[in-house]
C-alpha cells in the first residue's frame, strides 16, 4: 500500500511539474502584459515597475526564479492586487472556497446517493421519476439560470436569505451551497441509480439473497458498496473542483473565494496569481484522485490487484 | 506585505462554527453599503489608480483640498491658498490642529513626502506623471525616472509645518482639481517606516487623515470604514460606518440593491436601464463622466490617410440612434472630443452637430465617392473593440451604419481588454474603438493626450495644434485658457483623426433614503457628505 501511495505521489509531482512549466510559458503567449494600460506608461516608469517584478529578466531566468520560489512556498507578488503576495491571496480566499465546497460535497453526496438508491429500488415509481426529473434538470439547467432564480425567490420575494456577500453568518452559505451542489446531486443520483441497478443483478448479491438474507440488509451491506464505486470515482475530481471555488457561484453570490481570482488574474495577466491558483487546483486534483483510488482499493479488492 | 494567516483560517473556522450554531443575522443599521465593482488593485494611496478605489481613498484620506458632492473644490486639509499673479505658484495654508487618526499632528512636510513616495521608482506608482505631465512641476520627472534621488529638486516644498508651496514651470488653473486625496495624500512617516506598504491594508497599524479610518479589509469581499474621531470636521460626519462591497457581477449587484443589501450601486445592468428608468426614475442616477469614446482611424494605413474618407466615416455615424436605440446604455452622443461634460468649456463650434442625419449622410456619401470608393469598389475595414456588451453593440451599430450609408464592409473584432490594448500598439486595426478617461474634469486633459509628447501612439501631429496648445498653456485663468483650448480642439477635430462618438455615463442606483449623494463629472462622492433619512 505504501508503495502504491509513494508511486502515485511521484506521478502526481511529475504531473504538477509539467503543469507548472506549461502554464508558466503558455500564459505569457497571451497578448498584453500585467502593466499594459490604456494610458501607456512612460518607458522609464514601465522599466522601473517591470524591474521591481523581475519582468525585465530573460524568461528562463524568471522561470528559474519562480521554481526556486515555490520550492520555498513563495508564490511571488501579485501584479493585479498590488497590496498582496499570491500566498496572501490564496490564504484569504481558500477558507471561503473550502467552506462552501465542503458543505456542497456533503449535501451533494448525501442527497444524490439517497435519490439514486430510492430510484433504483423503486424503479419506474413516482419517486424514481421525480428523482430522474431532478437529475436531468440539475444537469441541463445551468447554474447561472438557477442561481439568480433562487436569489429572486428566497432573498427578494421571501426575504429569508441574503442575495450575496459573506456577512450574514450561516444564511450567506445556504444559497451558494445549494446552487453548487445541484448539478452534483444530479450526477451522483444518476450514477448511483444505474450502478445500484447493475449491482443488484450481480452474482454476489444474488448469492446473498439465495442465502436468505433480508432485502434491506442485502441493499445496505452488500449492494451499496458496489453501487458507490462509480460515485467515489466521480467524487475525487468533483470534490477538488467544488472546494477550489466555482467561478460562477462566487461571482453570482459575491463570495470572496479564489475562483473569481482565477478569472480576474487571467484577464489582467497576473502571471504569479494564475500560477498560484493553477498549482493549488492541480495539487487538490492530484491528491483527491489518489485518495479516491485509495478508498476504492480499500472497498473493492479488485481495484487493489489491478 | 503579509496577511495574518492564522486570522484568516480562524475566520473560516469561525464561519463554519457560525453555520452550525444557527445564529440569527445581526442587523446592520446605519451602515452605508456601497458597490465598488471589481476588486481594488491597491489601497495604497500613492499607488491606487482605480476610480472606484479612489472612493475608499477619498473617505480614508484627505488632500489639501476636497470636493463637494457636485464636484466643486472645497478647502480640505488646507483651509486657504494663495495663487501668484502668474498662476504658477500655489501656497496652501493648513488648518490649525490637524490630526492623524492616531492623534499625531499632520505636518506640511508629510504632503511633500507623499508626493516623493509617489514619484519614487521603487514605489512602482503609475501616478507620477500627474506631477510632470498633467501639471509641470520642476524636478518631478527626474525623480520619477530615477535620474536623481535628491528631494530638493522638487518644486513642492514645506517651508514650515503649516505651509505647502507648489511651484510650477507653467501656470495650470487645473492644479486644484488634482490636490484632493487621489493625488495628494500625505504620508504618515512613522507608521510607514515601521511597517512598510503593508500599513495601507492592515487596520491595526493604519493611520489616516480623512473622515474615516479603515477597520477591515477582506480581499474580493469588502472594505469597512468607521468614522475617524480625530478628523477636523468629524462633528459634521453623519454616517458612522461605510462598507464598500466588491460587486463584480452587475446583475447580482442589482438584486442586492433590491434586497436592501447595497445602498449605492457601482453600475446598472445594460438590459435593466430602460425598465428601471421607467419604474424607479428617482433612484436611477445617470450622468456624464470624464470618459469619452471615440473611433480612431489608423493613419499608418493608406486608405485612412485620405481626410475625405475619415470625414465621411465620421459623418455617417448616427450617434443619437446608436446610443439611444442600439446601445441603450445611457451614454451621451458626442460630436466634440474634449470636455463635452464640462459646463465651463464651450468648445469649438461643430458644423456636424447642427446638421440633420440626412444631411450628414448625403455629405458622407459625396465625400466617400470623392475618396474613390463606390458600390463596386467598397472600402473594407476592421474595427477592434473590447468584448464588453455596450462596446460590442456600439461597434456593430457603427459597422451597420457604415454599411447602410456608404456600403463599407466593416468587420467587428471584439477582444478582451488586454488584447485590445495590445492590438492598439501593434497597429493591427483600421478603426480602433478607443476611449480615454480624463485626468481631471477639463478639456486640457484630453487635448494634451493628442500631442506627440504624450506618446499616445496616434501617429498624428500638427504644428498649428502644437502652437495652439503652447499658447493655451501660458494662460493662468480658466476662462481665457478654455477659449484658447477650444481653438486647439478646432484644429484637432478638423483633421478627423478620429470620430467622437459618445460620453460614457456614470450609472448608479441610489437608495431614496440616502441624502447628500449627487452626481459629478469626476465622480467624487465622499461618504462624509451623506446621511440617511
Amino acid at each position: 500500500m505504501l508503495r502504491f501511495i509513494l508511486k502515485r505521489l511521484g506521478h502526481g509531482a511529475l504531473t504538477l511539474g509539467v503543469l507548472i512549466t506549461l502554464t508558466f510559458f503558455v500564459i505569457r503567449l497571451a497578448p498584453g502584459g500585467p502593466f499594459s494600460k490604456s494610458r501607456k506608461l512612460s518607458a522609464e516608469v514601465l522599466a522601473n515597475i517591470e524591474r521591481a517584478y523581475h519582468l525585465d529578466e530573460p524568461l528562463y531566468l524568471q522561470f528559474g526564479r519562480y521554481v526556486w520560489g515555490i520550492m520555498h512556498l513563495d508564490f511571488g507578488p501579485s501584479t493585479r492586487f498590488r497590496d498582496y503576495d499570491v500566498s496572501d491571496i490564496l490564504a484569504s480566499g481558500l477558507p471561503y472556497s473550502l467552506t462552501i465546497g465542503l458543505w456542497a460535497v456533503l449535501l451533494a453526496s448525501v442527497v444524490g446517493v439517497a435519490l439514486g438508491v430510492a430510484g433504483a429500488l423503486r424503479r419506474n415509481s413516482i419517486a424514481d421519476y421525480s428523482a430522474g426529473i431532478i437529475g436531468v434538470a440539475g444537469i441541463a439547467v445551468p447554474i447561472f439560470v438557477i442561481a439568480p432564480l433562487m436569489q429572486v425567490l428566497f432573498a427578494i420575494k421571501l426575504g429569508w436569505l441574503p442575495v450575496g456577500g459573506w456577512n450574514d453568518s450561516w444564511r450567506s452559505l445556504v444559497l451558494p451551497v445549494v446552487a453548487l451542489s445541484l448539478p452534483n446531486i444530479a450526477y451522483i443520483s444518476r450514477l448511483t441509480r444505474s450502478a445500484m441497478i447493475e449491482t443488484l443483478r450481480e452474482n454476489y448479491v444474488r448469492t446473498a439473497r439465495a442465502k436468505g438474507i433480508g432485502g434491506r440488509r442485502v441493499v445496505w451491506r452488500h449492494a451499496m458498496i458496489g453501487a458507490l464505486m462509480p460515485v467515489i470515482a466521480y467524487m475525487g475530481p468533483a470534490t477538488a473542483a467544488m472546494i477550489t471555488g466555482s467561478i460562477l457561484i462566487e461571482s453570482i453570490f459575491a463570495l470572496p473565494g479564489i475562483g473569481r481570482h482565477f478569472v480576474d488574474a487571467a484577464l489582467n495577466r497576473d502571471y504569479p496569481l494564475v500560477m498560484g491558483i493553477t498549482i493549488v487546483y492541480g495539487g487538490f486534483l492530484i491528491v483527491f484522485n489518489i485518495l479516491t483510488d485509495l478508498v476504492r482499493g480499500w472497498l473493492d479488492p479488485r481495484v487493489r490487484h489491478v | 506585505m503579509k496577511l495574518d494567516l492564522k486570522q484568516h483560517w480562524g475566520g473560516a473556522l469561525l464561519s463554519v462554527a457560525l453555520a452550525l450554531s444557527s445564529l440569527p443575522a445581526l442587523a446592520q443599521d446605519g451602515v452605508l453599503d456601497r458597490g465598488i465593482g471589481s476588486e481594488w488593485s491597491s489601497l495604497d494611496p500613492h499607488v491606487n489608480f482605480d476610480a472606484a478605489a479612489a472612493w475608499v481613498q477619498g473617505d480614508a484620506y484627505e488632500g489639501l483640498v476636497t470636493y463637494a458632492p457636485d464636484g466643486a473644490v472645497l478647502p480640505g486639509q488646507a483651509e486657504s491658498w494663495d495663487i501668484s499673479d502668474d498662476g504658477a505658484t500655489y501656497t496652501f495654508h493648513l488648518r490649525d490642529g490637524l490630526l492623524w487618526s492616531n492623534g499625531d499632528p499632520v505636518t506640511a512636510q508629510e504632503f511633500v513626502d507623499g508626493v516623493l513616495r509617489t514619484l519614487n521608482p521603487e514605489t512602482g506608482s503609475e501616478k507620477g506623471y500627474y506631477f510632470y505631465s498633467v501639471v509641470n512641476i520642476p524636478g518631478a520627472e527626474a525623480l520619477a525616472n530615477g535620474e536623481t534621488t535628491d528631494p530638493s529638486v522638487l518644486g513642492i516644498t514645506a517651508p514650515d509645518d503649516h505651509t505647502v508651496v507648489i511651484q510650477m514651470a507653467t501656470p495650470a488653473p487645473h492644479l486644484l482639481d488634482l490636490m484632493g486625496a487621489f493625488v495628494m495624500t500625505p504620508l504618515h512617516g512613522p507608521s510607514y517606516a515601521t511597517h512598510g506598504a503593508s500599513v495601507f491594508i492592515d487596520p491595526t497599524n493604519m493611520v489616516t487623515n480623512g473622515a474615516y479610518t479603515i477597520a477591515e479589509v477582506v480581499p474580493q469581499s469588502h472594505v469597512l470604514l468607521v468614522k475617524n474621531p480625530n478628523y477636523w470636521d468629524a462633528a459634521n460626519v453623519a454616517i458612522e460606518r461605510v462598507k464598500y462591497h466588491v460587486t463584480e457581477d452587475v446583475n447580482t449587484e442589482l438584486l442586492r440593491y433590491q434586497a436592501g443589501e447595497i445602498d449605492v450601486t457601482y453600475d446598472i445592468p445594460l438590459a435593466q436601464i430602460v425598465p428601471l428608468t421607467e419604474s424607479i426614475p428617482d433612484q436611477v442616477r445617470i450622468a456624464p463622466s470624464t470618459e469619452i469614446i471615440y473611433y480612431s482611424f489608423n493613419l499608418t494605413r493608406e486608405p485612412f490617410q485620405n481626410i475625405d474618407l475619415r470625414r465621411a466615416l465620421t459623418l455617417a455615424i448616427d450617434r443619437e440612434v446608436l446610443e439611444n436605440n442600439i446601445v441603450r446604455g445611457g451614454a451621451i452622443p458626442a460630436y466634440a472630443y474634449a470636455g463635452g461634460f464640462d459646463p465651463s468649456y464651450d468648445g469649438p463650434e461643430i458644423v456636424e452637430a447642427t446638421m440633420t442625419q440626412a444631411e450628414r449622410n448625403t455629405l458622407a456619401q459625396e465625400l466617400y465617392a470623392a475618396a474613390g470608393y463606390s458600390a463596386s469598389n467598397p472600402l473594407t475595414l476592421n474595427i477592434v473593440t473590447t468584448v464588453s456588451e455596450d462596446s460590442t453593440r456600439r461597434a456593430q451599430g457603427i459597422a451597420l451604419m457604415w454599411k447602410q450609408t456608404l456600403g463599407v464592409n466593416a468587420v467587428v473584432e471584439p477582444v478582451e481588454r488586454k488584447a485590445w490594448l495590445d492590438a492598439f500598439y501593434a497597429g493591427t486595426w483600421d478603426v480602433f474603438a478607443d476611449d480615454l478617461v480624463g485626468d481631471f474634469a477639463g478639456a486640457e486633459s484630453f487635448l494634451a493626450y493628442m500631442r506627440p509628447s504624450a506618446e499616445a501612439g496616434y501617429n498624428w501631429q500638427s504644428q498649428a495644434f502644437e502652437d495652439a496648445m503652447d499658447a493655451a498653456a501660458l494662460l493662468p485663468d480658466r476662462p481665457s485658457r478654455n477659449e484658447a483650448l477650444a481653438a486647439a480642439e478646432r484644429i484637432l477635430l478638423d483633421d478627423y483623426l478620429f470620430a467622437p462618438v459618445a460620453i460614457v455615463p456614470s450609472r448608479h442606483l441610489v437608495n431614496p433614503a440616502l441624502k447628500g449623494w449627487d452626481t459629478s463629472v469626476a465622480g467624487y462622492n465622499n461618504s462624509q457628505w451623506m446621511h440617511f433619512e
